[in-house]
């Protein structure tokens, strides 16, 4: 019984408020990544990556964009990768101009050196394709369905980039894309300058998404993940939501596909390919959907396992496979569900849980079930 | 310009590659209507019947290796659910896709490692003639004669199994109503067991069948699970017919798209697919109220 005497919320003040807030930690974690990225014990090398650090920052908006949609409306979308591709080509398209023959008119563009137009561009048209998508697809279809008909769409712009060589490059994608200039001094060539600009950028956007997932318009999110027609008898227009939630979600794969083709000055159809849309999954699992926390988190310890398997085998792929099988099966709440079971039960309760079916079951009946004599009284009597 | 001969040798192209498709996707969608799992690693058991058939062609004769093949993969797909998929059973089917996709990952490194990353090729035994001459018209035996007709025999095999035996009429009345059925007495389990079985089989068989005309490859796995589940999706889940259709339609106007805009061959099945779950949003011959 002493689980129920315990007030149920602890006093919480300002401080404790904010050293909880996940947007504090995403800050902490971006702030420790370039020194901690990529390195690997196995191996002796305790010094990170600037560059695996950058990698993981804006993987982690990518991962957060589609949870947007995964975990708060509980939708899996299995073709994300397409607004991060879209996003990736317009900008390096922008950026490095091109000349194309399009139904026998040339079509061209000059090379250019702004950023915020780039990403104007690529935001814009991310988002009008996602709208055009959610407006067709959402009212027709939902579960297994809608998974399937994301993915076919997403694999219609992964061969446009890889057929439309005149315009994509192909195969081999584009090249030499050149960073922009905005101070006039390089200040953007530094790959350490370039990492704390990507942190920055990926930050703001996040604090944009925290905001979206908290608002009254999270909730109803929230209430149609629950109860989708449960939603629909309180008054709200599911589809709408959907498809704006959508919308939404196609931002952030946007602006993390900007950041990659100045990142990477190059681009090619990988970025739009299923092992991309699969790898967001993986991360939003990893790290624990549901939450803002996971995917930041999930993206940071996906490259990190990455990175210091395929240094020790050329056959990293099939082990990332067997920790995808190990979290689907036991961990289903990834990291953050971890966490929080430690937060609820303690440690050692927690681990048990985890080890044990039996322990699972009584912790469960604790919280779940009141005691008979505090049950409310049944409605009959009440009238 | 389009010539006759070459339209007609597109066609009968797309008629084998549309009933390999549909071994593939029919199995796939008797797991998918029945048991909710959606099997990402069905393409992985497409590519183990083709690289067991590489392995056992030489040692044990042709047919015996194509048998042998889809077996051991049946047995192999029957251990795949009684050890993983089974723990997923209640849970969201998008799970069974996560999980599956992991599996798939595991494949593909394993048949690497034993395999090797280059392509690795099968023949056919001497005695089957390289072309056969119909009407003064010439086709390759194996690929567009015996695949097609043997396929044909197999689909009214799956056929009978469905509609005039009793596992069948489970199977059909477990995908309208898992749990009713089980309430009425049926050992639910070990029917699971029993049909992810007889899909992995079908996938290793027509994988076995397929070893001879197609480059034996690690990416083979990947190649072909998207465009099975398009065709899944476009025939309709958990209908037989669905799958034939769907199967034929996407090989047939893919192999035609060759000729009319060779850069859009790849993207044929997906646009067909669009838009036919734009007009029909639970395909073909799809049921109104499964997985939604």
């Amino acid at each position: 019984m002493s689980a129920h005497d315990a007030p149920a919320k602890p006093q919480r003040n300002a401080v404790a408020a904010f050293l909880t807030h996940p947007l504090f930690w995403t800050a902490v974690l971006f702030a420790i990544l370039p020194y901690v990225a990529g390195a690997n014990p196995f191996i002796g090398n305790w010094s990170g990556f600037v560059g695996i650090a950058t990698t993981m920052v804006i993987f982690a908006l990518f991962a957060s964009g589609f949870n947007l949609y995964f975990g708060h409306v509980g939708e899996l979308s299995f073709g994300h990768a397409m607004f991060f591709t879209i996003g990736a080509y317009t900008t390096a398209l922008y950026a490095k101009g091109f000349n194309v023959q399009v139904f026998g008119r040339t079509v061209q563009h000059a090379q250019t050196d702004n950023l915020l137009i780039a990403l104007l561009l690529s935001v814009g048209i991310a988002l009008l394709w996602a709208w055009l998508l959610a407006r067709l697809v959402i009212p027709r279809s939902s579960g297994i369905y809608f998974s399937m008909i994301t993915l076919a769409f997403a694999q219609v712009i992964f061969f446009i980039t890889y057929r439309w060589s005149e315009l994509t490059g192909g195969e081999d994608g584009l090249q030499n894309i050149a960073r922009p200039n905005p101070t006039g001094f390089g200040w953007l060539q530094d790959s350490m300058h370039f990492y704390w600009f990507t942190a920055i950028a990926v930050f703001l956007a996040l604090c944009l998404l925290h905001w979206i997932v908290r608002s009254p318009f999270g909730s109803v999110l929230h209430a149609i993940r629950e109860n989708r027609q449960r939603a629909r008898f309180l008054g709200y227009d599911v589809d709408k939501y959907r498809v704006n939630a959508f919308v939404l979600s196609a931002l952030f794969p946007a602006i993390g596909g900007w950041l990659w083709t100045y990142y990477q000055q190059s681009i090619n159809p990988d970025a739009g390919s299923v092992e991309y849309s699969g790898n967001v999954v993986m991360m939003s699992l990893l790290g624990g959907i549901q939450t803002i926390m996971g995917p930041i988190l999930g993206g940071s310890v996906y490259y990190e396992l990455q990175n210091n398997v395929s240094q020790l085998t050329k056959y990293w792929e099939g082990w990332i496979g067997i920790v995808f099988v190990i979290v689907v099966l036991f961990a289903p709440r990834g990291i953050m569900g971890i966490v929080e079971d430690i937060q609820q039960y303690g440690a050692a309760t927690a681990l048990r849980r985890y080890v044990s079916r039996e322990a699972r079951i009584k912790t469960e009946m604790q919280e779940e079930i009141p005691p008979l004599d505090e049950t409310p009284a049944a409605p009959e009597a009440s009238s | 310009m389009l010539s006759a001969p070459e339209l007609l040798d597109q066609f009968v192209n797309g008629v084998t590659l549309g009933m390999l498709y549909i071994l593939v996707a029919l199995g796939l969608n008797i797991i998918l209507g029945l048991m909710g799992v959606i099997n990402f690693s069905h393409g992985s058991f497409f590519m183990l019947g083709a690289y067991f058939m590489f392995q056992l062609n030489g040692p044990i004769g042709f047919w015996p290796a194509i048998l042998v093949s889809a077996v051991l993969v049946g047995l192999l797909g029957m251990a795949f659910e009684t050890t993983l998929i089974r723990r997923l059973y209640g849970r969201l089917p998008e799970y069974t896709l996560l999980l599956t996709f992991g599996t798939a990952l595991i494949f593909a490194q394993i048949v690497r490692r034993v395999w090797g990353d280059d392509a690795v090729r099968v023949s056919t035994p001497p005695y089957i003639p390289d072309s056969i001459s119909i009407g003064g018209y010439q086709l390759p035996f194996y690929k567009d004669v015996l695949l097609v007709g043997l396929t044909i025999l197999i689909l009214a095999g799956v056929w009978v199994l469905l509609n005039k035996t009793n596992i069948g009429m489970i199977i059909r009345a477990g995908t309208r109503d898992a749990e009713m059925v089980k309430i009425l007495g049926i050992n639910m389990p070990l029917m699971f067991t029993l049909v992810f079985g007889i899909g992995s089989l079908m996938a290793g068989l027509a994988g076995a069948l397929a070893a001879p005309i197609y480059a034996i490859q690690p990416s083979l796995a990947s190649q072909w699970i998207v465009l099975t589940f398009v065709i899944v999706i476009v025939g309709g889940i958990g209908s037989f017919w669905g799958a034939i259709v769907g199967g034929l339609l996407i090989g047939i106007l893919t192999s035609l798209m060759a000729l009319i805009w060779p850069p859009a061959v790849e993207m044929t099945g997906y646009i067909i697919m669009g838009i036919i779950l734009l007009v029909r949003p639970r395909g073909l011959f799809g049921v109104e109220g499964l997985f939604e």
